[in-house]
């Protein structure tokens, strides 16, 4: 009963919101409440129980029930934000939906087809999300929106093509069994690889992610890198875990895969180095983390594969933190919009910190929640030799140049509002021909606390991991294609 | 595994992938589309590994059958009532004088385009040659790498997949990326149905809704794009990025 209610509730209460969507807080109120609902369900139930329904095997591992958790708080973060923050009119029953079918993704990891599918819908109702507008709006959606969202379309349904092809080869083929010159093995884990690095934005299969984060609203991007692609790595690791045939016979693309992952890291870093648009270079951050984790998992070793899922929760937190902060930091602010503002920090100082900080999580820089995950990478990478941790650092210190080039560019500039002498009224003025005083809006004080509990949550677990670790390991241990590589 | 065993509803798929590939007017597409679901309807019920198990109007009919056909028509019938009715108006009322100037800037240019848009018939060179390398691959592709269960099938699987990704790489507007989409669900949906070692109902279920749901978010997509451009013209769109 309580699967079923995970699955469904969240749809039933999306199509609610849908009717209502115009009403937009009473459908934030709502949607707020079902979250709060849906944790307090996941929160009591039993893992490692399966049941039968429908012939489909439904199964919650804590690994899966972390993660719900996280996806389903920070919807619910997403939604309140979404109360100051601009957003499409069917951004709540739209998410609502992608996240009924997370829940069912992750209660039916034993089952890739459907998954698969799932993966598919979900990516086709964030599409809708993407070209949303905000109810009445008096602007037309933008020909780069518009060209996101088809992108996005595009490729998410050849990576679902490509999973699905993979499965059905996976389910017919016989271990050690060859078509003619190619392993089954190999082609399977080539087209594994497209789909999920399609899915995770890794090279040369990112374009789409820079994009997103460029052209669709800030908590349309939370909630597909959050959502959508971490539900994808846990995907990856499951088929891992089902089919170890796919690691068995082929160490070699693994290696390659390690390869791949390096390569986004890198591309990643020195693409967010040469961009001048705040959000592209958070979009190339989010594929250099990419590429760390498609690295930590290619590695195959235990060390490498928790890094990667311990960095895959971080980023949860992260992403969440930094697209507030971008969101909040783009807010009119009584001043020109066609200038570009250099002192944002000093204008909005907790969201400015908030991006600052987030920025160095996301790197993996003490005291944040990164450091330890990345600690993990780089000791899974020094243990496939030291040209793999040099990359990796290398792109880290390019990372770390690139947001530096933000900082300094949009946030530690002089402040713009320098005083203004005060000028004598000429004969025949009065004090209505002075020029209007700017009133500068404060920074709204429930978004500044939302921020400040996402910065302490990411300082908390980057100064106290253990209890996450613990989890995460736990899981591990239990997975065989990593004890047996 | 030889041509000999190439049936009519396998010519019938060839010729309607390939339409959809090589022609540029959306009637025809649509309407090859809807063609293509039929003839995998009829390819599906002369394969053994497919038995009736419902009745239908004194004709027995596989459940899994009855599905795609369903799924083919409510997919083409989005489409087609979508392009008939193209124009996902905006409320005009709210949009603001920038806004609304856009608009009528759109629809000069559009219209503009569409008096000098006569029949070139160097737009079909590239589909032309395309198609002829998907024939070679598709005809190439079951001897080498043979997966399903006999020639046929794959010859099928791999045609519907290589229309569907050379449509997806030569398509000039919104509506023909949605078809090749399509073709290439439909690629794997054969697949799955022939070849799986054990055909579940919820997978060929969820699978016929993806279908049915990729065809509404083409159609949404494509309203959209034309009520802010008045062309489904992917140049257009694309222009000054």
């Amino acid at each position: 009963m309580s699967y079923i209610l995970l699955m469904l509730f969240p749809a039933v209460m999306g199509a609610s919101c849908f009717i209502l969507r115009k009403q937009t807080r009473l459908v934030i109120i709502a949607a707020v409440l079902t979250m709060l609902v849906q944790i307090g369900l996941l929160i009591p139930l039993p893992t490692g129980e399966p049941a039968r329904m429908l012939g489909l095997t439904l199964s919650l591992d804590p690994l899966s029930r972390l993660f719900l958790l996280a996806f389903l708080s920070v919807a619910a973060l997403s939604f309140i934000a979404s109360w100051r923050l601009p957003h499409g009119e069917n951004f709540v029953p739209v998410t609502m939906l992608i996240l009924s079918f997370t829940g069912t993704t992750l209660l039916l990891l034993q089952e890739p087809f459907m998954v698969a599918l799932l993966l598919i819908s979900a990516g086709l109702l964030a599409v809708l999300a993407i070209v949303d507008l905000p109810t009445g709006s008096p602007l037309l959606v933008g020909r780069a929106t518009i060209a996101t969202a088809l992108k996005y379309m595009v490729l998410m349904v050849i990576a679902g093509v490509m999973m699905y092809l993979a499965f059905v080869l996976l389910d017919v083929a016989q271990p050690g069994q060859t078509l003619d010159r190619v392993s089954p093995a190999h082609l399977t884990l080539g087209l594994v690889a497209v789909g999920f690095g399609l899915r995770l934005a890794t090279v040369p299969f990112h374009s789409w992610l820079p994009d997103l984060a460029e052209d669709a609203a800030p908590m349309v991007s939370v909630i597909v890198v959050t959502v959508l692609n971490v539900t994808s790595l846990l995907f990856l690791t499951n088929t891992l875990q089902f089919h170890p045939e796919l690691v068995f016979e082929n160490a070699r693309g693994f290696a390659i895969l390690r390869g791949f992952g390096i390569a986004t890291a890198l591309l990643g870093a020195i693409l967010a180095l040469s961009q001048t648009n705040m959000r592209r270079v958070l979009g190339y951050l989010i594929v250099y983390d990419a590429g760390m984790m498609l690295f930590g998992i290619a590695s195959l070793s235990p060390m490498g594969l928790a890094g990667a899922l311990f960095q895959a929760f971080n980023q949860i937190i992260v992403v969440m933190l930094l697209f507030l902060c971008v969101g909040l930091l783009e807010r009119p602010d009584g001043r020109p919009s066609n200038v570009q503002r250099r002192d944002l920090l000093r204008r909005w100082p907790v969201a400015g910190t908030g991006l600052l900080a987030g920025g160095l999580a996301l790197l993996g820089l003490p005291p944040f929640n990164g450091f330890a995950s990345k600690l993990l990478l780089y000791e899974a990478a020094a243990q496939q030799g030291s040209v793999s941790l040099a990359l990796l650092l290398l792109s880290t210190g390019l990372a770390l140049l690139a947001l530096m080039r933000v900082a300094r560019d949009r946030l530690l500039g002089p402040s713009d509002d320098q005083p203004i002498a005060e000028t004598p009224l000429l004969v025949g003025a009065t004090d209505l021909d002075r020029p209007a005083e700017r009133r500068l809006e404060p920074e709204p004080r429930g978004m500044a606390i939302m921020v400040s509990v996402l910065l302490a949550l990411c300082l908390g677990i980057g100064l106290y991991p253990q209890p996450l670790l613990a989890t995460i390991n736990e899981v591990i241990r239990g997975l065989t294609f990593v004890r047996s590589f | 595994m030889s041509f000999g065993a190439i049936s009519w509803p396998t010519i019938g798929i060839a010729l309607s992938a390939g339409a959809i590939l090589l022609l540029r007017d959306w009637r025809l597409t649509v309407s090859a589309l809807f063609l293509n679901y039929i003839f995998i309807v009829f390819f599906l019920t002369q394969q053994q590994f497919i038995q009736p198990d419902v009745t239908l109007l004194g004709l027995p009919i596989s459940m899994t059958v009855l599905v795609k056909l369903i799924t083919g028509i409510a997919a083409t019938a989005i489409l087609a009532i979508t392009a008939l009715t193209f124009s996902r108006e905006y409320n005009l009322e709210d949009l603001d004088e920038f806004s609304l100037s856009e608009l009528r800037r759109a629809a000069r240019r559009a219209q503009r385009q569409r008096a000098g848009d006569l029949l070139n018939l160097g737009d079909y060179v590239v589909p032309f040659w395309v198609l002829v390398l998907a024939a070679l691959a598709s005809l190439v592709l079951p001897r080498l790498y043979p997966i399903g269960r006999s020639y046929t099938v794959d010859f099928a699987w791999y045609w519907l997949g290589l229309t569907g990704l050379f449509t997806l790489i030569t398509a000039s507007d919104l509506l023909k990326i949605g078809l090749g989409l399509l073709l290439c669900a439909s690629s794997i949906d054969l697949l799955y149905t022939a070849l799986a070692s054990r055909v579940q109902l919820f997978p060929v279920a969820l699978l016929s809704l993806v279908t049915i749901v990729l065809a509404l978010v083409v159609a949404y997509l494509s309203g959209l794009l034309y009520g802010r451009l008045k062309t489904l013209d992917l140049g257009e769109l694309y222009q000054g990025r």
